[in-house]
């Protein structure tokens, strides 16, 4: 093959490009998300080829997308995120507001301050962090953070944390009565020496197999997600969701289109598609965290009689997103807890 | 004949310089810039995240030395180092079991050395867990035994982890330096009246130590970058270079620290390099 063959063929082949996003919708979402039900469903209603790929925190998909040309054209990240995404320029302006799924948000959901103009975003799922016990392991009271922070003696050394500090952090904030992403370095110190304290008791810091450590009771009391513990409980692990007194920490994940996205308009077809009250049912069940839109409630499985997880009756208080100041607190603390 | 010469070596010119130099430049100007607000950079020069290394603002706002990063510099140090002592000690005696096996034997021995390679990194170690666990076979074993707690979450299943992610790298080396020993001279050492110990120490350990050394370097350089065992097996309580290099472009948004930290884990392996391929020349000096 000749050079010019061959600068022939790579033009092809760069034409050819643009055509095929064209015909895909590459989705970056928390892992094991979105019912893979509906993204069949979707790919047969209009022929586009869906790829997913999940991450494990909110951090991990800011760095992504920071790093430019990620390839995705709708990620899925918390309220905090989306708001620094929306500062940092990161995002399409899909004019949510005008979107069919718009219709179908609860309007405690509209208007918020991560995007008060509804022009970035469509929320897809919220709940709260909190801790689980295991029952086998632990049968004392836990109506407060201070179980899982300073543990009795039966969950000593059987504590396990998250390996990032965003909600781990908060929920200490919300037990000392410290405010979310304070930027006083004495208040911070006491979230500091609170985790410090904690420490020795804490087996794992780790977001990952979660499932297993405390179904299995490898750990007694786990820092975890509603929906998580729900599907979890109800495979057969002997676990409880905690509703502490002092407050869960809250999150809502929304859909959203990062600038430059191949495939914008498929983006909307799915958010469209997602956000229909049949589809959404369907997302609900699977996915088992609460729904910010309106759901089919004869075949929606999950009530408060049979999910307290999803209807706590304690305060929950939403992550914010920090100053660059008050971020370097939180990454100090869990750096010195960590050194 | 020149010009061919130099257009044939093209291809290795611009892979070394477009996949190699280019992102390491572009590593080091990072690690000198300006930290964005939230995370990413901007092009100005700001040499601090050097600093930072050695000296952190404490609780109540003043600079002062804080060894915090050199202690996990150590840490990171101290396992990568034992990680290859123990691979080192396991695999001279595997890789002299099968280098003396028959053909066959010895072919089939080495496939099964290699074999790990073929699964997954996460699942290699996800596998330890359940090795490892309450309810698994070592686990249990451990109970039964009267051990008390789980052994996962400890430095013990971190190194075990991180010895057999690596040792097939060790192997390897190792098996091709005893393969080419020369049977006569262990003879000659027997018939010197040299015990098997001396044998094995004064002329089996010279002859294979460029096997030993080429394994020490495959296994040491990855093994300070280590992210997964620490993570799932160390039950993360205590970071690592790693770890902390992939927080600093995480959660704590600081990428040119991130970018600073990570150079200096390249000129520890630079040092380690270096220090490694002297030695070797020395050597092949003195025979």
């Amino acid at each position: 093959m000749n050079l010019k063959t061959m600068l022939g063929a790579a033009t092809a082949v760069a034409l050819a490009l643009p055509a095929y996003a064209e015909g895909t919708l590459n989705l970056y979402t928390w892992s094991d998300s979105i019912a893979p039900e509906l993204i069949e469903k979707f790919e047969a209603q209009t022929g586009l080829t869906v790829n997913t790929d999940g991450f494990n925190s909110n951090e991990d998909a800011l760095t992504k997308l920071q790093a430019g040309s990620s390839g995705y054209d709708i990620v899925t990240p918390s309220q905090h995120f989306v708001k620094i995404m929306i500062d940092e320029g990161l995002l399409e302006d899909i004019n949510a507001k005008e979107l069919a799924a718009y219709a179908q948000v609860d309007d405690k959901w509209k208007g918020q301050w991560w995007d008060p103009e509804n022009a970035y975003s469509i929320p897809l799922a919220y709940g709260t962090a909190g801790f689980a016990v295991n029952r086998d392991v632990y049968e004392g009271p836990i109506d407060s953070w201070e179980v899982y922070f300073t543990p009795p003696a039966d969950l000593k050394g059987k504590v396990a944390s998250l390996s990032y500090p965003d909600e781990v952090v908060g929920a200490a904030q919300l037990y000392l009565g410290v405010p979310f992403c304070s930027e006083d370095k004495s208040e911070m110190k006491k979230v500091y020496d609170l985790l410090m304290a904690q420490k020795p008791d804490v087996a794992a810091y780790s977001s990952d197999n979660i499932e297993n450590r405390i179904g299995t009771g490898e750990v007694g009391a786990h820092f975890w997600w509603d929906g998580n513990v729900l599907k979890t409980r109800n495979d057969g692990a002997n676990i409880v969701y905690a509703e502490p007194k002092e407050g869960l920490v809250g999150w809502l994940d929304s859909f959203v289109v990062p600038k430059g996205a191949g495939n914008v308009e498929g983006a909307k077809q799915f958010i469209d598609f997602m956000s229909e009250k049949e589809n959404a049912t369907i997302q609900y069940n699977y996915y088992a965290h609460s729904s910010p839109v309106e759901l089919d409630l004869e075949k929606a499985k999950y009530t408060p009689e049979n999910a307290p997880e999803l209807f706590p009756t304690v305060p929950v208080e939403f992550s914010k997103a920090c100053s660059p100041a008050a971020q370097d607190l939180v990454t100090k603390v869990w750096t010195d807890l960590l050194q | 004949m020149r010009s061919a010469r130099v257009w044939g070596l093209m291809p290795a010119w611009v892979l070394m310089l477009g996949t190699l130099m280019v992102p390491l430049l572009i590593v080091a100007a990072v690690s000198v810039a300006e930290r964005g607000s939230y995370g990413g950079f901007a092009w100005d020069f700001n040499p601090l995240s050097y600093r930072e290394i050695l000296f952190s603002e404490d609780w109540d706002g003043n600079l002062v030395f804080d060894p915090k990063y050199l202690s996990i510099i150590g840490r990171t140090l101290l396992l990568a180092g034992a990680t290859t002592l123990i691979c080192m000690a396991l695999a001279l005696p595997v890789a002299y079991v099968i280098a003396t096996r028959p053909p066959k034997t010895k072919a089939l021995l080495i496939y099964l050395v290699t074999l790990p390679f073929w699964v997954s990194m996460i699942v290699r170690v996800y596998a330890w867990l359940i090795i490892l666990g309450n309810e698994g076979f070592v686990g249990r074993f451990w109970h039964w035994i009267g051990g008390e707690g789980t052994l996962l979450f400890t430095p013990g299943a971190m190194l075990v982890g991180m010895v057999y992610s690596y040792i097939p790298l060790m192997v390897l080396p190792v098996f091709a330096a005893i393969e080419k020993l020369d049977p006569a001279l262990l003879e000659a050492g027997a018939d010197l009246y040299g015990s098997r110990w001396t044998t094995a120490r004064r002329v089996i350990l010279p002859l294979t130590w460029p096997g030993l050394a080429a394994g020490a370097v495959l296994v040491f350089v990855p093994a300070l970058g280590t992210v997964l065992e620490p993570m799932l097996l160390g039950g993360g309580k205590q970071m690592m270079m790693g770890t902390l290099i992939q927080t600093q472009f995480g959660g704590a948004r600081n990428w040119p620290f991130g970018a600073a930290v990570a150079l200096v884990l390249m000129a520890m392996v630079v040092i380690v390099l270096v220090i490694n391929a002297r030695r070797s020349m020395s050597r092949e000096v003195r025979v």
